[in-house]
């Protein structure tokens, strides 16, 4: 017999995937619970992002700004700046020489500071580029919203001049992967994926043993391997409707958010509704990175609960041993890239496979990601998982697991 | 025609082996028995019972000596011999959210059996065990003797040729243990099926094992008709036979 046909579903695999997920949707909690977490998580965020965008827009922001250089192209963008202050939604424009900027950075006092360096027009005359650097907190929404503002517009005036003229931006921040809005969307479909199915991989699998129906199942002429691929397949079938209603939420949640920027002006509305909003484009992708998430949460929900006594136990163990990485990854997603430390804290994050998933989300929904490092991230999800599995198992079928 | 189609050869199963805790749950036991045969093993509780069917049925690997089913060993060839037998655990939980039909045609469905026959064999098994008016509804309602005989049902629906039952008849009520133990009698000798159980009620056994086997601290201590046993352990019934063998009162002289 081939490695292959080993697993490949057949007739005697139909009825347990049956027998499963009748059982299943016949558990009215869990199914409803599988079906509110999503459209819950995504409506908090929806929320969570309509309050963000409230605050950034309803009051304006102030903003510091610094102009060193005595050429033209500095003066343009600094009037530039100062005529559209509504359209930017800042309130006040406080000019501040260098040293001053310097003390508020050192104070932390400061929100946003933009600086047009000394040689601003020179470096863009003879070389075609210029940066110009923008200081943000990140620690505030108002300050990091004011800041993007700027620059963007800031590049138009100057790509607006001189077509073939770069303005960069230096950011003077901890870089952040992913928008606020990302890493908070990363971050709930992970938590929420991870979780999904713990119930019923405790069920299916240590709440046979303690209900003892696990014996008789075992006696059947179907190999345990087959057994729990079956398992694993009904696992997945049943976490499609979670999927499905991931769908129905990230839906929910592009609404209101669209819903609360549409009052805004049309630039700051664009601004809004680009930065928060999940592009439809990528739901596919975002479900097929649930859906390895979800494989990675159940092989390991497999092997503890394979192990565990009883479903009480599995449950919790898996829980445990879910909850704390994911936290741990969602935690560095706020203070800036999971990819921030090095050593032996770095290779424990990059281990969890959860952390490929939130590169791989995050690449997709800031569009930053390449085909190679997206395929990594997948190939770590899926190499995961098949271990997993077999270590699950390798723990089905030794003896003791009947009693 | 005398077919051996179960032979144990120095079966042990020690568990813990080594360790404090260990136990020999069976130890050197040696038993044949022929193609449509009832069976019954007897012993007191820890006996050993359930750690032989285990062992036949190639859920527990034995620690010494050898098992046949169907004349293939337990430890090499088990796929073919699951194929063609059917367990009906002492403790088996069933399904609380299938329905009665469900629990039976899904189990037989494991055993490849094609649907339209699966229905027709659940429509005769519910029958005989009297709960087809209930096949639709979920089996959590059903009280614990029902639930006995769906599982009865159940572990006959690939129709086996060895069918091992654990307690078959516990928690099910008189009349209900009657039906169970006329439809193992009828398949003994209408379809030549062989039939080991395990059971508490020597009531039963007399009325319906050809030959009993007796397990005490993992020894089979006795095996034979049940009428050979009362002889050879000078008792009137098999009662006395186990109050001399487990009670040291009676006329234990062999
Ligand atoms: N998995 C196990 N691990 C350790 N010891 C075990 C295991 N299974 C059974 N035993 C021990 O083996 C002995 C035989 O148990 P077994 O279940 O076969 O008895 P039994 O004859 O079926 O008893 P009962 O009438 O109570 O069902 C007992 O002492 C029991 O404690
Ligand atoms: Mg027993």
């Amino acid at each position: 017999m081939s490695m292959l046909s080993r697993f490949m579903p057949d007739r005697k695999m139909k009825y347990l995937v049956k027998k499963e997920l009748k059982s299943l949707f016949r558990s009215r909690w869990l199914i409803f619970g599988l079906i509110i977490s999503p459209v819950f998580a995504w409506l908090f965020e929806g929320a969570f992002l309509s309050f963000v965008v409230a605050q950034t827009t309803s009051e304006p922001s102030r903003v510091f700004i610094t102009l060193e250089d005595e050429g033209v192209w500095g003066q343009t963008l600094y009037d530039a700046i100062e005529t559209d202050m509504d359209e930017l939604l800042i309130s006040e424009l406080l000019s501040i020489t260098k040293q001053e900027g310097d003390e508020m950075v050192a104070n932390r006092t400061l929100s946003v500071w933009v600086r047009i360096p000394a040689n601003f027009t020179q470096e863009l005359e003879y070389n075609n580029v210029s940066t110009m650097v923008i200081w943000v907190n990140t620690g505030n929404f108002r300050a990091t919203a004011a800041g993007n503002r700027v620059a963007g517009f800031a590049r138009e005036v100057i790509d607006e001049i001189i077509v073939i003229r770069d303005l960069r931006v230096s950011w003077r921040t901890i870089s952040p992967e992913a928008t606020y809005g990302h890493s908070l969307a990363v971050f709930l479909v992970m938590i929420v994926s991870v979780m999904a199915p713990s119930p019923y991989i405790g069920q299916s699998f240590a709440g046979e043993r303690e209900k003892h129906t696990l014996e008789a199942l075992l006696v059947v002429p179907m190999s345990r391997v087959r057994i729990l691929v079956a398992k694993l397949i009904a696992g997945l079938a049943l976490t499609m409707v979670y999927s499905a209603f991931t769908v129905v939420g990230i839906l929910l949640y592009n609404w209101s958010i669209i819903a609360r920027a549409v009052g805004l002006p049309l630039a700051a509305m664009d601004y809004y509704i680009n930065l928060y909003t999940v592009n439809i484009a990528a739901i596919p992708l975002i479900f097929f990175c649930q859906l390895l998430i979800l494989l990675c949460a159940i092989s390991i929900g497999i092997v503890i609960s394979s192990a565990a006594k009883d479903q009480a136990t599995a449950e919790s163990l898996n829980n445990l041993v879910l909850l704390v990485p994911t936290m741990v990854i969602g935690i560095l997603g706020f203070t800036g890239s999971i990819l921030q430390y090095g050593g032996l804290f770095g290779i424990f994050v990059l281990a969890i496979p959860f952390s490929h998933a939130v590169l791989f989300l995050n690449g997709v929904l800031s569009g930053a990601a390449t085909a190679a490092s997206l395929m990594v991230n997948v190939a770590y999800m899926l190499g995961f998982a098949i271990v997993f599995l077999i270590i699950g198992a390798k723990l089905f079928e030794r003896e003791a697991i009947i009693v | 025609m005398n077919e051996t189609v179960i032979r144990t050869e120095g079966l042990t199963k020690i568990f813990e082996q080594g360790k404090k805790r260990e136990v020999v749950a069976l130890n050197e036991v040696n038993i044949d028995v022929s193609r449509g045969e009832v069976v019954g093993l007897l012993g007191p509780n820890g006996a050993g019972k359930t750690t032989l069917i285990r062992v036949l049925i190639g859920l527990l690997t034995p620690t010494a000596g050898r098992a046949y089913v169907l004349g293939r060993d337990v430890t090499e060839e088990i796929d073919y011999i699951r194929e063609r037998v059917a367990l009906l655990p002492q403790e088996a939980g069933i399904y609380e959210r299938l329905t009665a039909r469900e629990n039976i045609v899904y189990y037989g469905g494991m055993y490849g059996i094609p649907e339209e026959e699966l229905q027709q064999r659940a429509d005769r098994l519910l029958d005989i065990v009297g709960l087809r008016e209930k096949e639709d509804y979920q089996v959590k309602g059903f009280s614990g003797g029902m639930k006995r005989k769906v599982l009865v049902a159940r572990s006959l629906v690939s129709e086996p040729e060895i069918v091992f039952l654990d307690e078959p008849t516990t928690g099910v009520d008189t009349i209900g243990a009657r039906v169970v133990r006329n439809l193992l009698k009828k398949l003994s000798s209408e379809q030549n099926r062989t039939i080991i159980l395990t059971t508490h009620d020597l009531n039963e056994v007399a009325e319906l094992c050809d030959r009993v086997g007796i397990l005490n601290e993992g020894h089979l201590v006795a095996v034979g008709k049940p009428s050979d046993i009362e002889e050879q352990f000078k008792a009137a019934n098999l009662e006395e036979v186990f109050v001399g063998l487990f009670t040291g009162e009676g006329v234990y002289e062999q």
